[in-house]
């Protein structure tokens, strides 16, 4: 057997994925890709732009960081083939979590985005 | 409000003249040539000369006019000469020998390099003090006296005789050094924000501010409003941030107004006007420039908006997605293949 390339890899990759996976989690995987759109494109344009007022920038961008940490989060807890490390958490208390903290989040960036 | 200290001089010599008059002049820096000598001038010397040509036609003045006038007739001249440090900053060469004029007794041989030659040897010339104080130094007593004053000038090497300028010059040397002319003095400095009245409180940083001085010029005696183009203000902390020339009115009040610099801390007002002829005027005027209060910033930063966007689509994502999450209906998920 020759061994897979990374084409090979990639493509299983890619038809497991849109096969297997739950659409619970590919909607959240959409809303990860957004947020990570929209941090990209804050960076850019501070890097061409310049640094001021960089509380501004800081809080736009760890609000998209964060943001794409708490969905991550969320995809663990919510996704069944983890059950069993995540027993005592149902999904809709790890969705009270994410909205939770999200609460939280958008506190903190609203005070330092100045 | 007078700037000078101490009193005003006129004083006069001779090639005869003794030692006092000579350390008196020697106190302000001029160095009057020994007891028999005279200035000589071979070429610019009077038609009335006896002989030794040491009574000269002398037209070389300063060019400051507040001194000797606006333009001033060639004077007689018949005494000895002086020299000053060239370096000295206070000295002012009234009237200086032509070129080709040297100072020496006229009887001996010249053996060895006169004090002074040229226009490096003074006929008259005054000194104005740190404190404003004037002295003047005739090297002549003739230049003075009546005979010379009503005496047509005419060097051998010209044709045409005109009347001698002594009177006139002689006239404006002295209201300069008894200080009825080129005396400045300042009153009424005024600076406040536009549009308000002056107060005690500090500036802020890119305030427009507005300031003027009234600067007043002795001319023949009298107190007139000074009008000159070149009178600068500077607004200095250690060093000077804005420098820009005074505009006068017809009343004398010298104003200006300009943008406080981006800058904070303790400023001062600073007036140095110091020209040929006139007194020295210094004035400082100490204020304070505040930075921004926190509420005079700008309230939205233009630049900032991509971030305030990206912000608030942060918040309306987590609402979509969230009422997409909770209300979604599973499908069944395709057939596990084996």
């Amino acid at each position: 057997m020759s061994s897979p390339s990374i084409s090979d890899v990639g493509s299983r990759l890619f038809q497991e994925y849109t096969t297997k996976t739950p659409q619970k989690l590919k909607l959240i995987d959409a809303y990860l890709g957004y947020i990570m759109a929209t941090g990209v494109i804050q960076f850019v344009y501070c890097c061409l732009v310049g640094t001021f007022p960089f509380n501004s920038f800081l809080s736009g961008f760890i609000s998209t960081v964060a943001s794409f940490i708490l969905g991550v989060c969320l995809r663990i807890q919510v996704n069944p083939s983890n059950s069993i490390i995540f027993k005592n958490i149902s999904v809709e208390r790890a969705f009270a979590d994410f909205i939770f903290a999200h609460g939280v989040l958008h506190l903190v960036v609203l005070n330092f985005i100045g | 409000k007078s700037r000078t200290k101490g009193s005003q001089a006129v004083v006069s010599t001779q090639s005869t003249g003794g030692e006092p008059i000579r350390e008196i002049a020697a106190e302000v820096g001029l160095e009057v040539d020994e007891p028999g000598t005279a200035v000589i001038d071979h070429m610019n010397y009077d038609v009335a000369d006896t002989g030794n040509h040491v009574l000269i036609v002398a037209g070389d003045f300063t060019s400051t006019e507040v001194i000797v006038g606006a333009s001033p007739s060639p004077v007689l001249f018949h005494g000895v000469g002086m020299a000053a440090d060239s370096e000295n900053p206070l000295v002012i060469d009234i009237l200086r020998a032509s070129d080709t004029a040297y100072s020496h007794s006229p009887d001996q041989d010249i053996l060895e390099y006169p004090l002074a030659i040229g226009s490096s040897l003074l006929l008259v010339a005054g000194m104005q003090a740190r404190n404003n104080a004037r002295v003047v130094v005739f090297g002549s007593h003739d230049m003075l006296s009546d005979k010379l004053y009503n005496a047509q000038a005419q060097t051998v090497a010209s044709t045409t005789s005109q009347e001698a300028g002594n009177r006139g010059f002689v006239s404006a040397v002295a209201d300069w050094a008894l200080k009825r002319n080129g005396d400045l003095r300042f009153s009424a400095i005024k600076h406040n924000k536009v549009g308000e009245e002056p107060s005690d409180a500090a500036y802020r940083i890119t305030d427009d501010v507005e300031y003027s001085i009234i600067i007043e010029e002795m001319r023949s005696g009298k107190w007139a409003p000074f009008q000159a183009k070149d009178v600068q203000v500077e607004f200095v902390r250690i060093d000077p941030f804005v420098r820009l020339f005074l505009v006068p009115d017809s009343a004398g009040n010298f104003k200006v107004s300009f943008k406080v610099p981006d800058v904070y801390g303790v400023f001062q007002f600073k007036v140095d006007y110091d020209r040929t002829g006139y007194t020295h005027l210094f004035s400082t005027t100490q204020v304070s420039v505040r930075p921004f209060r926190h509420t005079e910033y700008e309230r939205f930063i233009p630049s900032a908006y991509p971030y305030y966007a990206s912000a608030f689509s942060m918040m309306g994502g987590v609402i979509v997605f969230s009422f997409l999450f909770l209300y979604h209906k599973d499908t069944k998920p395709a057939a596990k293949t084996e």
